[in-house]
Protein backbone atom coordinates (compact mmCIF):
# COMPACT_ATOMS: atom_id res chain seq x y z
CA UNK A 1 0.00 0.00 0.00
CA UNK A 2 1.28 3.38 -0.89
CA UNK A 3 1.64 5.77 2.01
CA UNK A 4 -0.09 9.12 1.70
CA UNK A 5 2.37 11.99 1.60
CA UNK A 6 1.22 15.48 2.50
CA UNK A 7 1.90 17.83 -0.37
CA UNK A 8 4.38 20.63 0.11
CA UNK A 9 2.51 23.95 -0.23
CA UNK A 10 5.58 25.50 -1.84
CA UNK A 11 5.30 23.13 -4.80
CA UNK A 12 4.23 24.55 -8.12
CA UNK A 13 1.32 23.28 -10.16
CA UNK A 14 3.67 21.42 -12.48
CA UNK A 15 5.31 19.63 -9.59
CA UNK A 16 1.92 18.71 -8.14
CA UNK A 17 0.79 17.26 -11.45
CA UNK A 18 4.09 15.38 -11.70
CA UNK A 19 3.58 13.90 -8.25
CA UNK A 20 0.06 12.82 -9.14
CA UNK A 21 1.26 11.20 -12.32
CA UNK A 22 4.00 9.38 -10.45
CA UNK A 23 1.51 8.11 -7.85
CA UNK A 24 -0.78 6.80 -10.56
CA UNK A 25 2.05 5.05 -12.37
CA UNK A 26 3.28 3.43 -9.16
CA UNK A 27 -0.22 2.20 -8.25
CA UNK A 28 -0.63 0.76 -11.72
CA UNK A 29 2.75 -0.95 -11.45
CA UNK A 30 1.82 -2.53 -8.13
CA UNK A 31 -1.44 -3.82 -9.62
CA UNK A 32 0.48 -5.34 -12.46
CA UNK A 33 2.90 -7.00 -10.01
CA UNK A 34 -0.06 -8.53 -8.16
CA UNK A 35 -0.75 -10.97 -11.00
CA UNK A 36 2.51 -13.01 -10.83
CA UNK A 37 2.20 -13.04 -7.04
CA UNK A 38 -1.25 -14.64 -7.27
CA UNK A 39 -0.06 -17.14 -9.85
CA UNK A 40 2.89 -18.18 -7.68
CA UNK A 41 0.65 -18.49 -4.61
CA UNK A 42 -1.78 -20.68 -6.53
CA UNK A 43 1.02 -23.04 -7.67
CA UNK A 44 2.39 -23.30 -4.13
CA UNK A 45 -1.05 -24.15 -2.70
CA UNK A 46 -1.63 -26.80 -5.36
CA UNK A 47 1.72 -28.50 -4.73
CA UNK A 48 1.31 -28.38 -0.96
CA UNK A 49 -2.20 -29.86 -1.13
CA UNK A 50 -0.97 -32.72 -3.33
CA UNK A 51 2.18 -33.53 -1.40
CA UNK A 52 1.18 -32.70 2.16
CA UNK A 53 -0.71 -35.07 4.36
CA UNK A 54 -2.65 -32.44 6.29
CA UNK A 55 -4.90 -31.49 3.48
CA UNK A 56 -7.54 -29.82 5.62
CA UNK A 57 -5.01 -27.39 7.04
CA UNK A 58 -3.74 -26.60 3.58
CA UNK A 59 -7.30 -26.06 2.44
CA UNK A 60 -8.05 -23.69 5.29
CA UNK A 61 -4.87 -21.73 4.63
CA UNK A 62 -5.75 -21.60 0.97
CA UNK A 63 -9.18 -20.18 1.76
CA UNK A 64 -7.74 -17.49 3.96
CA UNK A 65 -5.11 -16.59 1.39
CA UNK A 66 -7.72 -16.39 -1.39
CA UNK A 67 -9.83 -13.98 0.65
CA UNK A 68 -6.85 -11.78 1.45
CA UNK A 69 -5.66 -11.82 -2.14
CA UNK A 70 -9.09 -10.79 -3.36
CA UNK A 71 -9.26 -7.95 -0.84
CA UNK A 72 -5.76 -6.86 -1.84
CA UNK A 73 -6.65 -6.87 -5.51
CA UNK A 74 -9.80 -4.81 -4.85
CA UNK A 75 -7.75 -2.34 -2.83
CA UNK A 76 -5.18 -1.96 -5.59
CA UNK A 77 -7.84 -1.50 -8.22
CA UNK A 78 -9.58 1.15 -6.12
CA UNK A 79 -6.30 3.02 -5.67
CA UNK A 80 -5.57 2.95 -9.37
CA UNK A 81 -9.09 4.10 -10.22
CA UNK A 82 -8.97 6.95 -7.71
CA UNK A 83 -5.58 8.18 -8.93
CA UNK A 84 -6.66 7.98 -12.54
CA UNK A 85 -9.86 9.95 -11.81
CA UNK A 86 -7.86 12.56 -9.90
CA UNK A 87 -5.40 12.90 -12.75
CA UNK A 88 -8.23 13.20 -15.26
CA UNK A 89 -9.92 15.95 -13.25
CA UNK A 90 -6.64 17.83 -13.06
CA UNK A 91 -6.22 17.58 -16.80
CA UNK A 92 -9.81 18.73 -17.37
CA UNK A 93 -9.20 21.73 -15.16
CA UNK A 94 -6.04 22.57 -17.07
CA UNK A 95 -7.90 22.30 -20.37
CA UNK A 96 -10.65 24.61 -19.09
CA UNK A 97 -8.03 27.13 -17.99
CA UNK A 98 -6.38 27.00 -21.40
CA UNK A 99 -9.78 27.45 -23.03
CA UNK A 100 -10.43 30.56 -20.95
CA UNK A 101 -7.02 31.99 -21.84
CA UNK A 102 -7.63 31.35 -25.52
CA UNK A 103 -11.02 33.09 -25.29
CA UNK A 104 -9.28 36.01 -23.62
CA UNK A 105 -6.74 36.23 -26.44
CA UNK A 106 -9.53 35.99 -28.99
CA UNK A 107 -11.34 38.90 -27.40
CA UNK A 108 -8.18 40.96 -27.35
CA UNK A 109 -7.57 40.34 -31.02
CA UNK A 110 -11.18 41.18 -31.87
CA UNK A 111 -10.84 44.43 -29.94
CA UNK A 112 -7.68 45.30 -31.87
CA UNK A 113 -9.39 44.54 -35.16
CA UNK A 114 -12.38 46.69 -34.26
CA UNK A 115 -10.08 49.52 -33.30
CA UNK A 116 -8.18 49.32 -36.57
CA UNK A 117 -11.43 49.24 -38.52
CA UNK A 118 -12.71 52.28 -36.66
CA UNK A 119 -9.49 54.15 -37.21
CA UNK A 120 -9.52 53.28 -40.88
CA UNK A 121 -13.09 54.49 -41.29
CA UNK A 122 -12.30 57.66 -39.39
CA UNK A 123 -9.35 58.41 -41.61
CA UNK A 124 -11.41 57.72 -44.67
CA UNK A 125 -14.09 60.11 -43.47
CA UNK A 126 -11.56 62.83 -42.93
CA UNK A 127 -10.36 62.70 -46.49
CA UNK A 128 -13.63 62.29 -48.35
CA UNK A 129 -16.80 64.33 -48.16
CA UNK A 130 -19.57 61.82 -48.55
CA UNK A 131 -22.96 63.09 -49.46
CA UNK A 132 -25.56 62.52 -46.79
CA UNK A 133 -29.15 62.50 -47.86
CA UNK A 134 -32.32 63.27 -46.08
CA UNK A 135 -35.91 62.51 -46.95
CA UNK A 136 -37.45 64.13 -49.97
CA UNK A 137 -40.90 63.69 -51.26
CA UNK A 138 -40.63 63.17 -54.95
CA UNK A 139 -43.33 63.68 -57.51
CA UNK A 140 -43.57 61.56 -60.63
CA UNK A 141 -42.07 62.98 -63.79
CA UNK A 142 -45.37 63.22 -65.63
CA UNK A 143 -46.78 65.75 -63.20
CA UNK A 144 -43.69 67.87 -63.31
CA UNK A 145 -43.74 67.96 -67.07
CA UNK A 146 -47.35 69.05 -67.12
CA UNK A 147 -46.60 71.71 -64.64
CA UNK A 148 -43.69 72.93 -66.60
CA UNK A 149 -45.56 72.93 -69.88
CA UNK A 150 -48.35 75.04 -68.46
CA UNK A 151 -48.15 78.66 -69.70
CA UNK A 152 -49.40 80.08 -66.42
CA UNK A 153 -46.78 78.33 -64.47
CA UNK A 154 -45.04 80.41 -61.89
CA UNK A 155 -41.46 79.93 -61.09
CA UNK A 156 -41.32 80.78 -57.46
CA UNK A 157 -42.05 78.83 -54.36
CA UNK A 158 -45.63 78.34 -55.29
CA UNK A 159 -44.75 75.48 -57.58
CA UNK A 160 -43.61 72.02 -56.81
CA UNK A 161 -41.04 70.55 -59.09
CA UNK A 162 -40.42 66.99 -59.70
CA UNK A 163 -36.88 65.96 -59.35
CA UNK A 164 -35.49 62.64 -58.49
CA UNK A 165 -32.15 63.77 -57.17
CA UNK A 166 -31.92 64.28 -53.49
CA UNK A 167 -30.18 67.34 -52.29
CA UNK A 168 -27.16 66.62 -50.20
CA UNK A 169 -26.48 68.72 -47.19
CA UNK A 170 -23.34 69.48 -45.22
CA UNK A 171 -21.70 66.69 -43.39
CA UNK A 172 -21.86 68.54 -40.13
CA UNK A 173 -25.63 68.60 -39.99
CA UNK A 174 -27.53 65.56 -38.78
CA UNK A 175 -28.85 63.32 -41.49
CA UNK A 176 -32.27 62.58 -40.05
CA UNK A 177 -34.67 65.48 -39.72
CA UNK A 178 -38.38 65.55 -39.39
CA UNK A 179 -40.61 66.44 -42.27
CA UNK A 180 -41.76 69.63 -40.56
CA UNK A 181 -38.19 70.76 -40.25
CA UNK A 182 -37.67 70.30 -43.97
CA UNK A 183 -40.84 72.13 -44.72
CA UNK A 184 -39.87 74.99 -42.47
CA UNK A 185 -36.37 75.18 -43.83
CA UNK A 186 -37.56 75.13 -47.39
CA UNK A 187 -40.20 77.73 -46.67
CA UNK A 188 -37.68 80.00 -45.02
CA UNK A 189 -35.19 79.57 -47.80
CA UNK A 190 -37.82 80.22 -50.44
CA UNK A 191 -39.07 83.35 -48.70
CA UNK A 192 -35.64 84.91 -48.99
CA UNK A 193 -35.35 84.19 -52.67
CA UNK A 194 -36.84 86.38 -55.45
CA UNK A 195 -39.14 84.73 -57.97
CA UNK A 196 -37.23 83.12 -60.75
CA UNK A 197 -37.93 81.24 -63.93
CA UNK A 198 -39.20 77.76 -64.09
CA UNK A 199 -36.31 75.34 -63.86
CA UNK A 200 -35.93 72.51 -66.32
CA UNK A 201 -36.46 68.95 -65.46
CA UNK A 202 -32.77 68.43 -65.03
CA UNK A 203 -32.45 70.87 -62.15
CA UNK A 204 -32.32 69.64 -58.64
CA UNK A 205 -34.99 71.22 -56.49
CA UNK A 206 -36.85 69.98 -53.49
CA UNK A 207 -40.63 70.09 -53.51
CA UNK A 208 -42.01 73.26 -51.94
CA UNK A 209 -44.48 71.91 -49.51
CA UNK A 210 -45.76 73.73 -46.52
CA UNK A 211 -47.49 72.43 -43.49
CA UNK A 212 -50.66 74.17 -44.56
CA UNK A 213 -50.88 72.20 -47.73
CA UNK A 214 -50.42 69.00 -45.85
CA UNK A 215 -53.18 69.98 -43.53
CA UNK A 216 -55.28 70.71 -46.56
CA UNK A 217 -54.49 67.28 -47.82
CA UNK A 218 -55.36 65.73 -44.50
CA UNK A 219 -58.64 67.51 -44.41
CA UNK A 220 -59.34 66.31 -47.88
CA UNK A 221 -58.48 62.77 -47.00
CA UNK A 222 -60.47 62.51 -43.79
CA UNK A 223 -63.63 64.43 -44.52
CA UNK A 224 -64.29 65.05 -48.17
CA UNK A 225 -62.68 66.61 -51.14
CA UNK A 226 -64.72 69.73 -50.55
CA UNK A 227 -62.48 71.55 -48.09
CA UNK A 228 -59.70 71.84 -50.60
CA UNK A 229 -61.95 73.18 -53.30
CA UNK A 230 -63.58 75.37 -50.71
CA UNK A 231 -60.18 76.72 -49.78
CA UNK A 232 -59.31 77.29 -53.36
CA UNK A 233 -62.61 78.96 -54.09
CA UNK A 234 -62.38 81.04 -51.01
CA UNK A 235 -58.91 82.01 -52.01
CA UNK A 236 -60.09 82.90 -55.45
CA UNK A 237 -63.00 84.87 -54.11
CA UNK A 238 -60.94 86.50 -51.43
CA UNK A 239 -57.70 87.77 -52.82
CA UNK A 240 -56.61 89.10 -49.50
CA UNK A 241 -56.47 85.64 -48.03
CA UNK A 242 -53.30 84.95 -46.22
CA UNK A 243 -53.26 81.35 -47.18
CA UNK A 244 -50.00 80.40 -48.84
CA UNK A 245 -50.96 77.95 -51.47
CA UNK A 246 -48.29 75.74 -52.78
CA UNK A 247 -50.00 73.70 -55.32
CA UNK A 248 -49.07 70.19 -56.27
CA UNK A 249 -51.36 70.27 -59.15
CA UNK A 250 -54.07 68.92 -56.91
CA UNK A 251 -57.50 68.99 -58.38
CA UNK A 252 -60.91 68.97 -56.84
CA UNK A 253 -62.25 65.48 -57.34
CA UNK A 254 -65.84 66.71 -57.31
CA UNK A 255 -65.28 69.11 -60.17
CA UNK A 256 -63.08 67.54 -62.77
CA UNK A 257 -62.66 70.74 -64.75
CA UNK A 258 -61.51 73.53 -62.58
CA UNK A 259 -61.57 77.17 -63.57
CA UNK A 260 -58.66 79.46 -63.14
CA UNK A 261 -58.29 80.73 -59.62
CA UNK A 262 -56.46 83.57 -58.14
CA UNK A 263 -54.74 83.34 -54.84
CA UNK A 264 -52.48 85.36 -52.76
CA UNK A 265 -49.01 84.06 -52.32
CA UNK A 266 -47.76 83.61 -48.82
CA UNK A 267 -44.45 85.12 -49.69
CA UNK A 268 -45.84 88.09 -51.64
CA UNK A 269 -49.07 89.13 -49.93
CA UNK A 270 -49.61 92.17 -52.11
CA UNK A 271 -49.56 90.32 -55.33
CA UNK A 272 -52.24 88.29 -57.02
CA UNK A 273 -51.26 85.34 -59.13
CA UNK A 274 -53.26 83.35 -61.55
CA UNK A 275 -52.72 79.68 -61.57
CA UNK A 276 -54.35 76.88 -63.48
CA UNK A 277 -54.22 73.74 -61.38
CA UNK A 278 -53.07 70.76 -63.37
CA UNK A 279 -54.71 67.39 -63.40
CA UNK A 280 -54.25 65.40 -60.29
CA UNK A 281 -52.96 61.92 -60.51
CA UNK A 282 -53.83 59.08 -58.21
CA UNK A 283 -50.32 57.94 -57.63
CA UNK A 284 -49.29 61.39 -56.47
CA UNK A 285 -52.14 61.63 -53.99
CA UNK A 286 -51.67 58.13 -52.73
CA UNK A 287 -48.02 58.83 -52.15
CA UNK A 288 -48.78 61.96 -50.22
CA UNK A 289 -51.64 60.54 -48.22
CA UNK A 290 -49.64 57.54 -47.27
CA UNK A 291 -46.86 59.71 -45.95
CA UNK A 292 -49.09 62.33 -44.39
CA UNK A 293 -51.00 59.91 -42.22
CA UNK A 294 -48.33 60.29 -39.61
CA UNK A 295 -48.76 64.05 -39.64
CA UNK A 296 -52.52 64.01 -39.18
CA UNK A 297 -52.95 64.33 -35.44
CA UNK A 298 -50.56 67.22 -35.15
CA UNK A 299 -52.48 70.41 -35.93
CA UNK A 300 -55.81 71.69 -37.05
CA UNK A 301 -56.09 72.83 -40.66
CA UNK A 302 -55.21 76.31 -41.33
CA UNK A 303 -57.82 78.35 -43.08
CA UNK B 1 -18.92 -54.10 14.88
CA UNK B 2 -19.94 -53.92 11.36
CA UNK B 3 -22.93 -51.80 12.33
CA UNK B 4 -20.70 -49.42 14.25
CA UNK B 5 -18.43 -49.29 11.25
CA UNK B 6 -21.39 -48.53 9.05
CA UNK B 7 -22.57 -45.78 11.30
CA UNK B 8 -19.09 -44.31 11.36
CA UNK B 9 -18.98 -44.40 7.61
CA UNK B 10 -22.31 -42.66 7.39
CA UNK B 11 -21.15 -39.98 9.79
CA UNK B 12 -17.97 -39.50 7.84
CA UNK B 13 -19.91 -39.23 4.61
CA UNK B 14 -22.18 -36.68 6.22
CA UNK B 15 -19.26 -34.66 7.45
CA UNK B 16 -17.58 -34.85 4.09
CA UNK B 17 -20.75 -33.76 2.33
CA UNK B 18 -21.12 -30.84 4.73
CA UNK B 19 -17.51 -29.82 4.20
CA UNK B 20 -18.00 -30.09 0.49
CA UNK B 21 -21.03 -27.87 0.67
CA UNK B 22 -19.06 -25.30 2.67
CA UNK B 23 -16.25 -25.37 0.18
CA UNK B 24 -18.65 -24.91 -2.68
CA UNK B 25 -20.30 -22.01 -0.90
CA UNK B 26 -16.93 -20.43 -0.33
CA UNK B 27 -15.99 -20.89 -3.95
CA UNK B 28 -19.28 -19.40 -5.12
CA UNK B 29 -18.76 -16.37 -2.89
CA UNK B 30 -15.24 -15.87 -4.21
CA UNK B 31 -16.34 -16.21 -7.83
CA UNK B 32 -19.27 -13.82 -7.24
CA UNK B 33 -16.95 -11.18 -5.88
CA UNK B 34 -14.53 -11.70 -8.72
CA UNK B 35 -17.38 -11.18 -11.18
CA UNK B 36 -18.37 -7.99 -9.36
CA UNK B 37 -14.79 -6.81 -9.63
CA UNK B 38 -14.84 -7.59 -13.33
CA UNK B 39 -18.07 -5.64 -13.84
CA UNK B 40 -16.60 -2.69 -11.98
CA UNK B 41 -13.57 -2.81 -14.24
CA UNK B 42 -15.75 -2.85 -17.37
CA UNK B 43 -17.83 0.08 -16.15
CA UNK B 44 -14.73 1.99 -15.16
CA UNK B 45 -13.21 1.42 -18.57
CA UNK B 46 -16.33 2.66 -20.42
CA UNK B 47 -16.56 5.78 -18.25
CA UNK B 48 -12.89 6.58 -18.63
CA UNK B 49 -13.06 6.10 -22.39
CA UNK B 50 -15.99 8.52 -22.75
CA UNK B 51 -14.29 11.09 -20.52
CA UNK B 52 -11.07 10.83 -22.44
CA UNK B 53 -12.94 11.17 -25.75
CA UNK B 54 -14.66 14.35 -24.51
CA UNK B 55 -11.34 15.72 -23.31
CA UNK B 56 -9.76 14.88 -26.65
CA UNK B 57 -12.53 16.71 -28.48
CA UNK B 58 -12.07 19.78 -26.29
CA UNK B 59 -8.37 19.71 -26.94
CA UNK B 60 -8.95 19.52 -30.70
CA UNK B 61 -11.25 22.54 -30.57
CA UNK B 62 -8.75 24.47 -28.50
CA UNK B 63 -5.98 23.54 -30.88
CA UNK B 64 -7.93 24.87 -33.86
CA UNK B 65 -8.76 28.11 -32.07
CA UNK B 66 -5.14 28.49 -31.15
CA UNK B 67 -4.10 28.02 -34.75
CA UNK B 68 -6.54 30.72 -35.84
CA UNK B 69 -5.20 33.07 -33.20
CA UNK B 70 -1.68 32.30 -34.25
CA UNK B 71 -2.46 33.20 -37.85
CA UNK B 72 -4.19 36.42 -36.81
CA UNK B 73 -1.29 37.45 -34.60
CA UNK B 74 1.24 36.66 -37.29
CA UNK B 75 -0.79 38.73 -39.77
CA UNK B 76 -0.87 41.62 -37.35
CA UNK B 77 2.86 41.44 -36.65
CA UNK B 78 3.79 41.26 -40.34
CA UNK B 79 1.68 44.38 -41.08
CA UNK B 80 2.58 46.89 -38.39
CA UNK B 81 1.56 49.79 -40.66
CA UNK B 82 -2.07 48.97 -39.94
CA UNK B 83 -1.69 50.15 -36.40
CA UNK B 84 0.21 53.35 -37.22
Amino acid sequence: MQQWRPENPAMTSDEVSMERSKGFVMALQELKNLRPQLYSAAEYCENSYLHNEQKQMVLDNLKDYAVQALVNAVDHLGTVAYKLTDLFEQQTLDVSTVGLKISCLNQKILTCQKYTDKEGIRQQRMFTNTARYHKHYILPNSVSRRMQSSPQLQTDVNLIHVQAKPRPHSSGSPASKTLSWHLASETNSASDRAPHAVPSTGNVKAPKITAEVFHLLNAEDTAAPMPLSTHLQSASSNPTSSLGLHSFGIRDPVEPSKPLITFRSFDNPGRLQIYRPPVRSKSLLSAFFAKNKSLKPRKAPVL
Amino acid sequence: MSRAGGITNAVNVGIAVQADWENREFISNISLNVRRLFEFLLQFEATTKSKLAALNEKLDILERRLEVLEVQVSTATTNPSVFT
